[in-house]
């Protein structure tokens, strides 16, 4: 991608950009839109990708997709089985009220929703504690609930580290970045190259491992959550420190090498390297 | 020519934001989108199947009246005919578009409001994009005004609006339809085919579109035009926001 393709609503995208044709179909991804044109009856109908957003064309090849990197949203909008870190607001008889985005109805959490939880063992949680999440149903329609769940339904298992977050503490980012962070944790972590052109938490990741590590959840929502609890007495530090360094990455587009002298710098300010 | 000031998403909470000034008129909107957003119950019914969207236009210095009625009712319906309200998220809820006239010259109660309309659609479409509500189609407007002598005068200064015989705003969308025709003062159809075929070159080109419907992709025709200006404005946004992107690869 040396020239991206910048693609206003209404452009027809050009075909020469498209993957190659292959017996797979081609999938589309957010922004785009399929369009057959009218012609005469005695031709084929004609069909044309058109832009419903402003962004940048990107294509994978592997996967057979195309799909528009539009504006940033700047607000969450709950989708299906989306992590997100939710706030419990108050408990009542079945349902913990969260708060997964401001200014936004309560989402509700189920009590039984935690792994291996039944009456007598389920998790007491008190207002103000945050839990990692699953969004489980959006509903339809103005004043929908939105139902999030801590265990996969299917399984009754917690995967991916879903239940109660103790400890640490919550920064706030982009939506944007946090969906950068969650890609980037979800591919393999040996892997060197940058992904999504961030390398701020593997270099943050090899600084710390000396002081103990940390452990982090994204969620969807716009928060992450850091815990340094193995670092003994610069836990405090350290915590602020990756904090800065996210949202330091996040404010001002930093590319990875930007983002290595940041890590660097926040570190030599609060003594841990 | 000095072209408009744009900025896009300076404004954090809103969903889409973006100011336009016009150096010409000095007219500067500030205008903010937030959709898709829940709307109170009742204005659902009248189209279940589409999204409802709200605009209003709030002045420097007084309340909004009779005049910004008139001018969110013509921007209603103008972007009412390029947001795709039935895309995935949108029906049954708001799309919510407020301008804020933050500089130029105050339009006083009863003059025309023509002279600010092209800024507050420029301005609507631009946070709309920054906004990402799924749009058919972008596009660039302008106004003319005939002066005494028969002249046009794209963007005329404060003295010639006051002098003008006829004021006339043209909106043409990007695939070349005319969306928006508001007129005023004494003209006539020659006149007004004049003034259709100037907007259309200021806003798209000496000629958008060959006879056999293909884009001219004459780049130098196109320099200068108003949907250029627009499309430079995105990518110029875009490769600073995807600068992460662009780079790692």
């Amino acid at each position: 991608m040396s020239t991206p393709l910048v693609l206003l609503p209404g452009d027809e995208v050009p075909s020469d950009h498209l993957p190659p044709a292959n017996n797979n179909p081609l999938k589309l991804g957010p922004g785009l839109k399929l369009l057959s044109e009218p012609t005469p009856a005695s031709e084929k109908p004609r069909h044309v990708l058109t832009a419903t957003q402003a962004g940048i064309l990107s294509t994978d090849a592997k996967r057979n997709t195309v799909s528009l990197l539009s504006f940033p949203n700047r607000r969450y909008i709950p989708t299906v089985n989306d992590l997100v870190i939710a706030q419990i607001h108050h408990s009542s008889a079945d349902y913990f009220h969260c708060m997964v985005t401001p200014h936004t109805a309560h989402a509700l959490l189920g009590q039984l929703s935690f792994e291996g939880a039944n009456k007598k063992t389920r998790p007491m949680l008190k207002q103000g504690e945050l839990v990692y999440a699953r969004v489980l149903s959006v509903g339809l329609g103005a004043g929908a609930e939105v139902e999030i769940t801590c265990v996969n339904p299917a399984t009754g298992k917690a995967d991916g580290g879903l239940g109660p977050l103790v400890g640490g503490m919550v920064f706030d980012i982009t939506t944007g970045m946090a969906a950068r962070l969650i890609r980037a944790s979800s591919s393999s972590p040996d892997d060197d190259d940058a992904v999504d052109g961030l390398v701020v938490l593997s270099e943050l990741g090899r600084k710390l491992e000396s002081i103990g590590g940390f452990e982090i959840a994204v969620g969807r929502n716009g928060k992450v959550w850091v815990d340094c609890s193995n670092a003994g007495d610069s836990a405090v530090k350290a915590t602020i420190a990756l904090g800065r360094c996210l949202q330091g990455t996040d404010e001002h587009n930093l590319n990875p090498a930007d983002q290595k002298k940041l890590v660097s710098k926040v570190l030599r300010e609060f003594k841990l390297a | 020519m000095v072209g408009p000031t744009v900025s896009l998403s300076g404004l954090r909470r809103a969903d889409g934001s973006a100011s336009y000034k016009c150096p010409v008129t000095g007219y500067d909107v500030l205008g903010a989108v937030n959709a898709p957003v829940e709307l109170p119950a009742r204005k659902d019914a009248l189209r279940p199947e589409d999204a409802t969207i709200e605009v209003f236009v709030k002045p420097g210095n007084t309340t909004a009246g009779v005049g910004e009625g008139y001018v969110e009712s013509v921007l209603r319906s103008v972007l009412g005919s390029i947001v795709l309200g039935r895309e995935k998220g949108f029906p049954r809820r708001g799309v919510v578009i407020t301008l804020a006239i933050i500089g130029g010259e105050a339009v006083e109660r009863g003059d025309s409001y023509l002279t600010i309309l092209p800024a507050l659609l420029h301005a609507s479409l631009l946070a709309l994009i920054s906004a990402a509500v799924p749009l058919s189609m972008t596009f660039a407007t302008t106004l003319l005004a005939v002066t005494p002598s028969g002249q046009i005068v794209q963007d005329p200064p404060v003295e010639d609006v006051a002098n003008a015989v006829s004021l006339h705003v043209l909106a043409f969308s990007s695939k070349g339809h005319l969306l928006l025709n508001e007129s005023q003062g004494r003209f006539d159809f020659e006149t007004w085919e004049s003034v259709r075929e100037q907007a259309a070159s200021i806003c798209q080109g000496a000629n958008p579109r060959g006879s056999d419907g293909d884009t001219a992709m004459d780049d130098e025709s196109k320099d200068g035009t108003l949907d250029n200006f627009i499309r430079e404005a995105m990518e110029d946004h875009l490769h600073r926001v995807y600068s992460w992107k662009i780079e790692s690869n």
